[in-house]
């Protein structure tokens, strides 16, 4: 493992993301074309190998506790690194690397990149702090970098409709990050203390009844975070106004982050595996309602919003299970969800680049100009509707099955269902985009660019691979799951003997 | 064990033998088409072209199937549920943000009973 590791991971994007406006007006005195990108791109792969490096020891069992100034937990902030926030780290490394990637083209024909590359590295970092930390306030404070630096990132083209999203997303989302502070004030008035572990700790002597406001509220604010249903109104409009490579960002990595917290705040923290089944619940509503929502839609990114809320809910189907199944099915799908939506808003964002819309009504017959776009589209539609052999089928099966052994047949068939509808979507979006009759103004359409093709085609890579060898993606998912599981080797880890 | 009774102990189902069967069918398909298309070659004229409209005349332009027109039969089905549901999804903040107070009272009441219960 690289020394000091856990701490590298959130302070090498965010010196970074203060460098980068100096980097930029060098590279404009200098005359040095793309130093910016390069510099982003530097940093994030030193990212993903910072994180990368921690795999062995966690994987192998351990639980990394780093505790910053030498101050021992509780007393101290320190970052705790287990099976989960691990997964949830190498997705946001991976996913921030290739989104990266794809920005270098996809927003060369932009102004103000500096402050791009600037919001872009702020969020990752946002993004790991919330993984890694093993403080809540600390969680929140990181919540609020991230999501501070979504609302810029939303508004970046300045134009109204953007503007609106962007400050629709704020009012919400604000909203929701007081609904954190607030549980957490009161967690912090019920036990005196702000460590994760210390806290789950105490919790578990408090009355149940005592900590019922405080879990509500946390489930709430992070439920406005990952969308569920009904808190989930802000996130098409956020996702359609956001540049593409934004919004590939958010339905990849932000997401992710967002239902990590989810897991950590009930899970280890309050213990609460008696709500899993309101989870479960949570999960299903937001299945069906996304799946229905997506199938109205005319614009590809709205459809893609709406998808990524109903997977979302899958999501929450297996964790909220709370069998050994459920939860590494639930993980198996989080990790491939982020795999393929990623790949399906850059295929949106190669689209608009190319042609200026996503609006399905103003397309079509795109197959004879973009091929292989139009088939890694395939592959990415396939993936998320659960069609072998594709890795979305894997973790939706393994989701099934858990339902069934868990004695809720019904919540298995419900989602079997949703994944029709699901292929049904997407169908409508293939045809309207990729086939049929091809609009006069479209005949000079050319294929996507290769540097945006190359992140696109690595993901649709992976939907094969972790279809084709379920078992590699089980094993990737499976210390997370444990992690989960194992809330008391967590907490000894961390206080050790205080 | 878990992942391997997933995925082999209920039935079966081998991935890989899945895949190759999948490429085996599709390019057992893919002869047979070759071999439809050798037999009968295309032969397109411009009447073969043109789109039966009822005596219309239509630009291919114009036949492009509108994305609100696709599923509307399954759509139609759902209307009770679209009828409902459309108005919150209205762009309107302040109803989201009755959505939000909504689903604040529902997780509580939800995390009540179930910790009471429990």
């Amino acid at each position: 493992m690289i020394s000091h590791a856990p701490i590298l991971a959130i302070l090498l994007p965010l010196f970074a993301a203060f460098l980068m406006p100096v980097i930029g007006i060098l590279s404009r005195r200098r005359g040095i074309k793309r130093a910016r990108e390069w510099f982003a791109i530097a940093v994030v792969l030193a990212e993903f190998a910072v994180v990368a490096s921690m795999l062995p020891a966690v994987w192998g069992g351990q639980v990394l506790v780093y505790q910053l100034g030498g101050w021992q937990p509780p007393w101290g902030v320190n970052l705790a690194i287990d099976g989960l926030n691990l997964l949830v780290a190498l997705i946001v490394a991976g996913i921030g690397t290739l989104v990266m990637i794809y920005s270098f083209v996809y927003m060369e024909r932009d102004t103000g990149l500096d402050q791009y590359y600037t919001l872009f590295l702020l969020i990752v970092a946002g993004m790991m702090g919330v993984a890694l930390t093993g403080d809540i306030f600390n969680l929140y404070v990181f919540f609020e970098i991230m999501c501070i630096s979504s609302y810029a990132l939303v508004a970046f083209r300045r134009k109204w409709q953007s503007i609106e999203a962007s400050i629709k997303y704020m009012i919400v989302s604000s909203l929701g990050t007081s609904f954190i502070l607030l549980g957490i004030a009161l967690l912090y008035g019920l036990v005196g203390s702000l460590n994760i572990a210390d806290l789950a700790q105490k919790l578990g002597q408090v009355s149940p009844s005592a900590v019922i406001v405080p879990l509500a509220l946390f489930v709430t604010g992070l439920g406005i975070k990952i969308a569920v249903v009904p808190l989930h109104m802000w996130m098409p409009d956020a996702y359609q106004a956001a540049p593409s490579a934004v919004a590939a960002l958010f339905s990849g990595a932000t997401a992710t982050v967002g239902i990590y917290a989810m897991v950590r705040v009930v899970y280890t923290l309050f213990g609460a595996f008696a709500i899993g089944i309101m989870l479960a619940a949570l999960g299903l509503v937001t299945m069906v309602i996304g799946a229905l929502m997506a199938l109205a839609q005319r614009d590809l990114k709205r459809l893609l919003a709406y998808s990524g809320i109903s997977q979302v809910g899958y999501v929450l189907l297996g964790i909220g299970l709370g069998t050994v199944l459920g939860i590494q099915g639930g993980l198996f799908h989080l990790f491939n969800n982020a795999i393929y939506k990623t790949m399906l808003f850059m295929i949106a964002g190669a689209i608009i680049y190319r042609v200026g819309t996503s609006n399905m009504d103003q397309l079509g017959g795109l197959w004879k100009n973009m091929p292989v776009t139009a088939t890694l589209f395939v592959v990415g539609a396939l993936a998320i509707s659960g069609v072998p052999p594709f890795n979305g089928f894997a973790s939706k099966w393994m989701i099934y099955v858990a339902g069934i052994e868990a004695g809720q047949p019904v919540f298995t068939i419900i989602a079997l269902i949703t994944s029709a509808l699901t292929l049904a979507y997407f169908l409508k979006a293939l045809n309207s985009i990729f086939l049929g009759q091809r609009p006069k103004h479209l005949s000079d359409v050319k294929e996507t660019p290769l540097p945006m093709m190359f992140p696109i085609m690595l993901l649709a890579v992976l939907c094969v691979v972790f279809g084709v060898l379920p078992q590699l993606g089980i094993d990737i998912v499976r210390p997370a799951q444990e992690a989960v599981m194992n809330s008391g080797g967590y907490i000894s880890a961390v206080l050790g003997g205080a | 064990m878990i992942s391997e009774s997933v995925l082999f102990g209920r039935g079966f189902w081998g991935p890989i033998i899945a895949t190759a069967a999948m490429l085996l069918i599709a390019a057992v398909g893919g002869l047979i088409l070759l071999g439809g298309r050798r037999l009968t070659k295309a032969k397109p004229s411009a009447g073969k072209l043109k789109t039966y409209a009822c005596g219309e005349e239509l630009e291919a332009s114009d036949i492009h199937a509108d994305s609100e027109q696709f599923f509307s039969p399954i759509r139609r089905v759902f209307r009770p549920f679209y009828r409902y549901i459309r108005p919150a999804h209205s762009g309107d903040l302040s109803t989201y943000l009755f959505w939000v107070v909504v689903g604040l009272i529902i997780i509580l009441i939800s995390i009540a009973l179930v910790i009471g219960v429990g």
